[in-house]
């Protein structure tokens, strides 16, 4: 019966839960769903995450490229995040090239690096205006059940931790360069970032960490960045209006969250090794 | 037509209504150095794909001064695009299409707030129902920790950008986006000093829809 029900009204199938404080996958308004990160099982790249919030799994594999640095920024190295929502993770999306959706969302991730400064693309010069490395951060989405800003971020910035690029050398009178694959070092994260999506339903109900169904039917969605003890992405695209105290409430909110998910990256990343 | 401005205004806006013959509404709009050109099509006839039964699609194009759209323009498009949905009574064009064209004139960077007010203008000029205004307003933080309200020469000085939509109802927060790094009572002080702020582009709107 709940079944028909939710798929004939489904908005007032979610407003009846929620007026007994509770959502339909027995969460509360402001619970997480449980998230799950593992590093370092795809071999074959320079650094690899995979990352669940609930149903939501994206991987993140990094591959190091020995490129040029551009011209106008001579010292300084790349760092190229692409988002791919593949028709596998969800019906909206067919196979061709990216859609909107995902390239508005590569540039979110990308913001949200350059915002944190979490890597100094200075460190990944190797010699200035010859060669740098590129690193391409690939971000796969496997199922799509909403907060999708929060695991590419999550994916990414646990990847970045394990990423271990070869030693270089360079000789400029030679223009040679010659890799030693053996000797890997890691680079520096100089801070951890950590997203928040909260979704706003009916115009007042605040639901964090929303799934698909739940973003579907609200009106509105804010994303919450923090970086270390600041914040370096509040992101509101548009929908319902926000009174300041649901605001204040939400960035608390976030920082209390943040916590507890950089600890679980240095467990993740201590379990590897 | 003439071009009206308020001197009194520190943002410094500059507008010019129906600057295209074959828009709807049209605004071409500036605030300090940075310009752009909006119009708005609409109701039209919607493509089958993008066909809503229920209220009017809107679809957002942004162009850049130069080259070819890329990622970033995306972005932008999103973003007004999200805002117009919001703001517009689309519920009363049901299966027609709403479209936002933008063209990137000059950048002095506030080029979204100056593109998200555009669009506001031409929205009044087209005459379309809306159920409250917008208006945005960017706000900059310098490496001194200084928040001020005109973009640094500089472009390597700021810190941090917010740009603030605000409705004109309530005064509420429609939409926020930033750029670098900042703590949080940077970003309430920021938010109330924009809120202030709005008042004066309202107020700027209210006049030059008086003055045509």
């Amino acid at each position: 019966m709940a079944e028909q029900y939710k798929s004939l009204h489904p908005a007032k199938y979610y407003r009846d839960h929620l007026k007994h404080d509770i959502r339909p996958d027995g969460r509360e308004l402001s619970d997480f769903r449980p998230v799950v990160i593992n590093v370092g099982s795809i071999k074959t790249a320079d650094g690899s995450s995979i990352v669940k919030i609930g149903n939501t799994t994206v991987v993140c594999g990094i591959k190091a490229e020995i490129s040029r640095p551009k011209a106008d920024a001579a010292t300084k190295g790349f760092l190229v995040p692409n988002v791919e929502l593949s028709p596998v993770c969800s019906s909206k999306f067919k196979p061709g090239p990216p859609s909107d959706q995902a390239q508005v969302l590569t540039q979110i991730i990308a913001d949200i690096v350059g915002n944190s400064q979490c890597i100094n693309l200075e460190e990944l010069c190797i010699f200035p205006d010859k060669i740098a490395w590129c690193l391409y951060a690939d971000l796969i989405c496997i199922d799509y059940d909403g907060s999708l800003i929060d695991a590419c971020a999550l994916a990414l910035i646990s990847c970045l931790k394990v990423v271990s690029l070869p030693e270089v050398s360079y000789d400029p009178s030679l223009d040679k360069q010659q890799v030693n694959l053996e000797k890997r070092t890691p680079i520096n994260v100089n801070s951890v970032f950590v997203s928040t999506t909260f979704a706003i339903f009916d115009d007042k109900l605040i639901l964090a960490d929303p799934t698909v169904e739940e973003e579907n039917l609200c009106t509105g969605t804010l994303t919450i960045v923090t970086c270390n003890d600041e914040l370096c992405y509040v992101h509101k695209p548009g929908g319902s209006p926000l009174v300041d105290e649901q605001m204040s409430d939400c960035i608390e909110k976030c920082m209390n969250r943040s916590n507890s998910i950089k600890k679980l990256i240095k467990t993740a990343i201590l379990e590897n090794i | 037509m003439e071009v009206i401005e308020s001197f009194e205004n520190n943002l410094n806006l500059k507008c010019k209504l129906q600057v295209l013959s074959r828009a709807d509404g049209s605004a071409m709009f500036s605030e300090g150095q940075t310009v752009v050109l909006s119009a708005i099509y609409g109701p039209v006839e919607v493509k089958m794909q993008k066909l809503l039964i229920e209220k009017a699609s809107v679809e957002s194009v942004f162009k850049p001064k130069s080259g070819l759209p890329g990622v970033s323009d995306r972005y932008k498009e999103y973003l007004i695009k999200n805002i117009c949905e919001t703001a517009l009574a689309s519920a009363l064009y049901p299966r027609t299409a709403v479209l936002v064209n933008l063209q990137e004139m000059q950048n002095q960077g506030q080029l979204i707030s100056c593109a998200i007010n555009a669009v506001c203008l031409a929205c009044l000029d087209s005459g379309i129902d809306m159920k409250f205004l917008f208006g945005a307003v960017s706000y900059f933080l310098t490496k001194e920790e200084e928040l001020t309200l005109t973009p640094p020469i500089n472009e390597s000085s700021v810190k941090a950008m917010f740009v603030f939509v605000f409705n004109n109802t309530k005064g509420d927060v429609i939409a926020s986006h930033t750029e670098g790094r900042f703590s949080i009572d940077q970003y309430k002080t920021a938010l109330d000093i924009c809120r202030d702020e709005v008042k004066k582009v309202f107020i700027f709107f209210k006049e030059t829809l008086l003055d045509t």
